[in-house]
């Protein structure tokens, strides 16, 4: 799935490099990363074991740069080819853009060829996807060995879907790049042809999007492939479209007010609501009325001991000089002190 | 195909930004990334110059891909949350919305639950921001003209020799 990125303005698709073990799919991303300009790749990132069998996946960016405004990317991944290794394998397809699969020509390995498209047609069904509407391309490599198979016979084992194919020998680095201009080209052209055909939501009949956002989930399997040149609106029937599209002489009322409980779904002719934010209403800052707080002294805080019998509080003697006597006085008067 | 392409716009992004801006200020993280499942950027907020964000954004996929397929395995729906412990650095994964990974990497200024509160509840506001570009009706498209097939591939010719 291309993620197209209006912000940034970039265009980023994902193609994987797929095949039976050792038939040479990180040897090509070693070649492109070895040859491409610097200012045009990432690093090639590898997650392999010790023995520098993938384990997980490698990684190479490619950035073509701007092109019509748009930064375009292709990022380059590769599968763990082991036939154990089929959990991670599967994971690096989801959202595949583009598709390389990389078959061992020499004669012994055909089994492994066979072994692997299959299992890539089990992976991709496991995601919904159609190996006819994701761009393939073959690559028959180590072409330069003994004991290879014929061109022909390897066409008749793998390709039945009649996707272009390039001869290779990754090592040496021929067919390399036909291969990937070859996929990058097919996965524009296929990005083209989808972007072009814009639908209106409307023909949509079966994407039924609910605003609340646990339900979101498209059904899976039921959305019409946009696939190339077919034009939506011929997919439903007149009458049908008709149907849904009242005339505007009908008296079904707009829905314009919603309850946050309320689901909506946008199906055919139905009041379209593009966004969960005009629903909602505008956030406000909290109200936050202050409450009357008791009142408590620093004295009440402190700990005070609970064992035993609580002490008295302490009356404070004041020491007051003695009243003196009338006679006293006066004695002192006299005196004069 | 049953997916339709990943197309963000400008105002989501605007509005994810500020979210991911709040995130960042409240828990004192040092930068986010909200990543969509497949592996591709969607967008970034912080100290993120140092960082191959590309790379990043593949491999954290790939590593929450791997931890669901275990989850699965164990027999758990799904593991939401991730947590990595480094020495200076940690980084929090969680899940958002349908497709998306939120991403926040942060040091010992803060702490791991300042970061999950913050990480929760902005993502519970990213994911309705996210499914509100689901259901908008898709755009003509902008980008996709024949000019852009064709100068993409003359300059694949250029770039692509031997």
């Amino acid at each position: 799935m291309v993620s197209i990125n209006y912000a940034f303005r970039e265009v980023s698709c994902k193609i994987v490099y797929y095949g039976p073990g050792l038939s040479g799919k990180t040897t090509n991303l070693q070649y492109v990363h070895k040859k491409v300009p610097t200012q045009v790749r990432g690093e090639l990132i590898s997650l392999a074991t010790d023995t520098d069998r993938t384990l997980f996946f490698d990684f190479l960016p490619l950035n073509l740069g701007a092109i019509q405004g748009f930064s375009t990317k292709f990022q380059l991944y590769t599968v763990p080819g082991q036939v154990f290794y089929n959990a991670t394998r599967k994971l690096v397809l989801r959202g595949v853009d583009g598709l390389v699969f990389v078959a061992d020509s020499q004669l012994s390995k055909m089994e492994e060829n066979k072994e692997s498209l299959n299992n890539l047609l089990e992976n991709l069904k496991g995601y919904g996807y159609q190996i006819e509407d994701i761009p393939m391309i073959l690559q028959y490599n180590k072409r330069d060995l003994p004991e290879v198979a014929t061109i022909e016979q390897l066409q008749d084992v793998l390709n039945h879907w009649n996707a272009p194919y390039y001869e290779a020998v990754a090592v040496k680095g021929i067919g390399v790049f036909d291969t990937l201009k070859g996929i990058c080209k097919l996965v524009i052209e296929n990005l083209k042809a989808k972007t072009q055909v814009t639908p209106p939501l409307e023909s949509q009949p079966s994407s039924v999007a609910t605003v609340v956002p646990a339900a979101a989930v498209p059904a899976p399997g039921k959305s019409i492939p946009l696939g190339r040149g077919i034009d939506t609106t011929e997919v439903i029937p007149s009458q049908i479209r008709e149907r849904y599209q009242p005339s505007p002489f009908s008296k079904a009322e707009p829905v314009t007010t919603l309850r946050p409980d309320q689901k909506v779904s946008i199906a055919l002719g139905q009041p379209q609501i593009r966004r969960v934010s005009e629903l909602r209403a505008p956030l406000q800052p909290d109200v936050i009325i202050p409450r009357a707080r008791p009142q408590i002294s620093k004295a009440d805080l402190e700990w005070k001991p609970v064992l035993g019998r609580p002490q008295r509080p302490r009356k404070e003697e004041s020491i007051q000089p003695r009243k003196q006597s009338i006679l006293v006085r006066f004695l002192k008067f006299l005196i004069g002190a | 195909m049953k997916q339709d392409n990943l197309v963000i716009y400008e105002e989501e992004i605007q509005q994810i930004d500020r979210l991911l801006m709040k995130l960042l200020k409240g828990a004192e993280a040092k930068c986010t990334l909200l990543v969509d499942k497949d592996g591709h950027l969607v967008t970034r907020q912080g100290f993120t110059h140092s960082l191959d964000t590309t790379a990043l954004a593949a491999l954290l996929a790939g590593s929450f891909a791997s931890t669901r397929e275990i989850a699965r395995l164990v027999g758990e729906p799904e593991f939401s949350v991730l947590f990595h412990q480094g020495k200076k650095d940690h980084i929090h994964i969680s899940l958002v919305g349908e497709r998306s990974i939120l991403v926040v990497i942060f040091d010992d200024r803060t702490t791991i639950g300042m970061v999950r509160l913050y990480a929760k509840e902005i993502g519970e506001e990213l994911g309705l921001v996210l499914s509100g570009s689901k259901t908008r009706k898709p755009q003509a498209s902008r980008a996709m003209t024949n000019e852009y097939a064709q100068s993409a591939e003359s300059k694949l010719d250029d770039l692509l020799h031997e």
